[in-house]
């Protein structure tokens, strides 16, 4: 495996791979590939079809890079993870990580100490628990629409349904299958993980919104594309 | 009027198709059997275009070309929603091939570990 060793850290998570959707980010991915690597044995990126230089910059940083061999969408990007992770069988915990440096490595290990500690199967980041995160109006529509189609398709009272940062046992991940491929899958996952009758919790996080992430933001009209991937299916 | 309930009950079912297709030998056959039913009365309306316009009569519309203008809409709708639902169901099977080829890609690259990073 491709690490970056460092002496003198403490010791890495080894049990909990974190997976991250890849579709060109070249920006931005190394730098987040080697925060996570610092506190992450196993980051493992897939790589969606990318046409820069994504998967080498994420390979260079540490991180062990699937590729597709053409674009399927974000929530395929994470199934393919999933179904990789599962064939290791050390893997105890998945946590799902946006590759466009919204999240911070220090609420993804919080989560994961409340996901190990308390017996969770399915810890959900939200940004809307607290007050540190400042979506503007556009996002905060988007956001709501998005809630509330969870809420009724899925009867799970979440508070953010599109957030990124997820932590899910292994027993989760087996558990459950997307089938959406695109941006849906988030609601997808919650769907599934309501059937399953897992237990479930959310935990404050914060969404750094930097230009970066903002211009690669979901527009409006791409709410409407959730809510209907979700009816017709 | 009679022609309105047909219209929306054949309105209702296509949109029925649209939400509950699957790729299922039974349906395949129902589609076939209305392909086939759609010829023969299209055979029909072509060897006695005036009875067109007696069953339009019987239906509560006006003439046997909105009969026919009617028919081929309903038609055309569930031909664009059948259409819609093999696409989904072809992108599921082009996701999975790809995700096949990816994983075992990936196994391969785990048992080698010769630190080869190819382009």
């Amino acid at each position: 495996m491709a690490t970056t060793k460092k002496s003198g850290r403490p010791a890495r998570e080894a049990d909990a791979w974190v997976v991250i959707p890849l579709f060109n980010e070249s920006e931005v991915i190394a730098s987040v590939v080697t925060e996570l690597c610092q506190s992450f044995e196993h980051v493992v990126c897939v790589d969606d079809g990318s046409s820069d230089d994504s998967a080498e910059l994420a390979t260079k940083a540490g991180a062990r890079v699937l590729r597709h061999p053409i674009n399927l969408g974000q929530g395929a990007a994470l199934q393919t993870g999933f179904d990789y992770v599962l064939t290791h069988e050390d893997a105890t915990h998945v946590i799902t990580f946006d590759a466009d440096g919204q999240h911070r490595v220090s609420d993804a290990l919080e989560m994961l100490e409340l996901a190990r500690s308390k017996r969770i199967s399915a810890v959900f980041g939200s940004r809307f628990l607290d007050k540190r995160t400042k979506p503007g109006l556009k996002k905060k529509v988007v956001l709501t629409v998005a809630v509330i189609a969870t809420r009724v398709f899925t009867g799970l009272r979440l508070t953010d349904a599109h957030n990124g940062l997820r932590v899910l046992s292994r027993e989760t991940i087996s558990k459950i299958r997307m089938e959406q491929n695109g941006m849906s899958h988030a609601s997808e996952i919650v769907h599934q993980i309501a059937k399953a009758r897992l237990a479930w919790r959310e935990y404050p996080v914060e969404i750094l919104y930097t230009e970066y992430s903002k211009r690669k933001g979901q527009s409006l009209l791409n709410s409407i594309n959730i809510v209907i991937d979700l009816i017709v299916r | 009027m009679l022609s309105q309930w047909v219209l929306m009950g054949a309105l209702i079912l296509v949109g029925v198709y649209l939400l509950k297709a699957k790729p299922s030998a039974s349906q395949q056959a129902i589609r076939r059997l209305a392909i086939i039913a759609a010829l023969l009365l299209g055979a029909l309306a072509v060897l006695f275009p005036s009875y067109t316009s007696v069953v339009a009569g019987y239906l509560g519309i006006g003439r046997g070309t909105d009969l026919l203008l009617y028919a081929f809409v309903v038609f055309a709708l569930f031909y664009v929603v059948h259409q819609y639902r093999r696409q989904l169901w072809q992108e599921k099977t082009i996701t999975d091939l790809a995700r096949a080829l990816t994983l075992v890609r990936a196994a391969q690259e785990d048992q080698a570990p010769t630190n080869k990073t190819k382009p």
